[in-house]
């Protein structure tokens, strides 16, 4: 069958979206979805139609034991749920290895003057999105060297990126909890240079989301992120 | 309180937010958008799948699923909440294994001559009907006049299959239809109602 045939996508998303499309056609349906942006398109323009009905079940609260076994799923918190413990705080952490630089770097001072040169930090950024993704990118990876003081940042493309014209690439520090601050945008082809002040302070991982040209016009993240990579300490 | 549609975007801009940065790990914001969603992704998944173990593992299931694939949400090709609700209905339509758990809906009463008239109109149960929901749903201009475009059989229909996610075969059961009736009334519904729809956005963007 032809899928891209306007007519059928059309049906068939009607169908799946308002739930009569049912058994093996349905999980066939979700197969093909992948490789047809006709019967996507179709699927999409259907929830957006009906979704909205939903809109008139009166809401109700799910028992307090749904999101314990959602965060212990997905390991977002030990499996006892107190407080983070002192030692656990991420806030000490960063203390410690602060006061640990700090003496390191004292004992350098004294031990070898002047001292060497720190060597750049080099994040590999890796793609989130499976092939096929309707952003329309190829998987692929970007590098991002940090000088050792984080006053500068180079990113590169390691291979073939390709975006659309109407977006663009925004680069994100991300913090180990809080919103993620932009870095600025970047290019799909080249080096860019990021000058953004302290780069790695209060930063676990970098990423680069799907924007609008011109960047994120909320100051967060609007579209899919793309690559993801984490900085290690 | 139930959302009506016309709240649906509005509800939509904070949920974009929390989505996106729950898509970059953001646990704080993942949290906050299981607070803000969960009451009305249950009670899509309650509504569908009336064991209510099962649909408490249902939600697990959806909100983990939210969780890994929140990057991969693009705000600007669909509404948060649109999305959320899509999964939390596939979800729930997957979890229907005939024998298992049937959805218990009302006894089916024939359909009545009376075109205005509803199958449900005589039954005495406090709980919404499909078609009391359709009605509250169509509060919003476009929605409703569209959904009153339909007739009552096409309306009964799309509702039952939509809110209590019967098959057609159950659908036809529960009107006591043809099988063939009823996925006709289905089909011609979805077809006026995106007509409709479609209609009402374009003379939306004229008229703006």
């Amino acid at each position: 069958m032809d899928y891209s045939r306007p007519e059928l996508a059309d049906r068939l998303g009607a169908e799946y979206v308002a739930g009569t499309l049912r058994g093996p056609a349905r999980r066939r349906f979700e197969a093909l979805l992948g490789g047809h942006p006709a019967l996507r398109a179709a699927v999409r323009a259907w929830q957006d139609r009906l979704m909205p009905l939903s809109a008139s079940l009166a809401p109700v609260a799910p028992p307090a034991r749904v999101w314990q076994r959602i965060e212990a799923r997905l390991g977002l918190r030990p499996a006892v749920a107190a407080a983070p413990r002192w030692w656990a705080r991420l806030a000490v952490w960063r203390g410690l290895t602060g006061a640990a630089t700090a003496m390191a770097l004292a004992l350098t001072l004294i031990v070898a003057s002047p001292p060497p040169a720190q060597a750049p930090i080099v994040v590999v950024l890796s793609a989130t999105a499976p092939a096929g993704q309707p952003g329309a990118i190829a998987p692929a990876s970007f590098v991002a060297s940090i000088s050792a003081d984080g006053r500068a940042m180079v990113t590169r493309p390691l291979t073939q990126v390709s975006v659309q014209p109407d977006r663009a690439l925004e680069l994100w520090a991300l913090p180990p909890s809080g919103a993620p601050r932009s870095l600025g945008l970047i290019s799909s082809s080249g080096a860019t240079v990021v000058r953004k002040g302290k780069v790695l302070q209060d930063t676990a991982a970098f990423a680069v989301s799907l924007e609008p040209p011109g960047g994120s016009p909320t100051g967060l993240p609007t579209g899919p992120v793309l690559y993801v990579g984490k900085l290690s300490s | 309180m139930a959302t009506t549609p016309n709240d649906w975007s509005e509800r939509s801009k904070e949920l974009s937010e929390l989505l996106a940065r729950s898509g970059l790990g953001d646990r704080q914001a993942f949290a906050r958008l299981y607070e803000r969603s969960s009451a009305h992704l249950f009670a899509v998944v309650l509504r569908i799948n009336r064991d209510r173990a099962q649909a408490e593992d249902v939600l697990q299931e959806v909100y983990v699923n939210v969780w890994r694939a929140a990057q991969t949400f693009d705000a600007a090709q669909s509404q948060p909440l649109t999305w959320l609700t899509s999964i939390a209905r596939n979800r729930a339509i997957d979890s229907l294994r005939r024998k298992q758990t049937e959805p218990q809906t009302q006894p089916a009463l024939l359909l009545n001559d009376d075109e205005d008239k509803d199958v449900y109109d005589d039954l005495p149960d406090d709980a919404p009907t499909p078609l009391e929901m359709l009605s509250r749903a169509s509060d919003a201009r476009a929605l409703s006049h569209c959904m009153d475009a339909l007739s009552a059989p096409q309306r009964q229909s799309v509702a039952l299959a939509f809110y209590d996610g019967l098959s057609h075969a159950e659908v036809a059961e529960q009107m006591r239809q043809p099988l063939g009736t009823v996925k006709s009334w289905v089909r011609r519904a979805l077809q006026s109602l995106k007509a409709c729809l479609d209609g009402a956005v374009l003379r939306d963007a004229r008229g703006a």
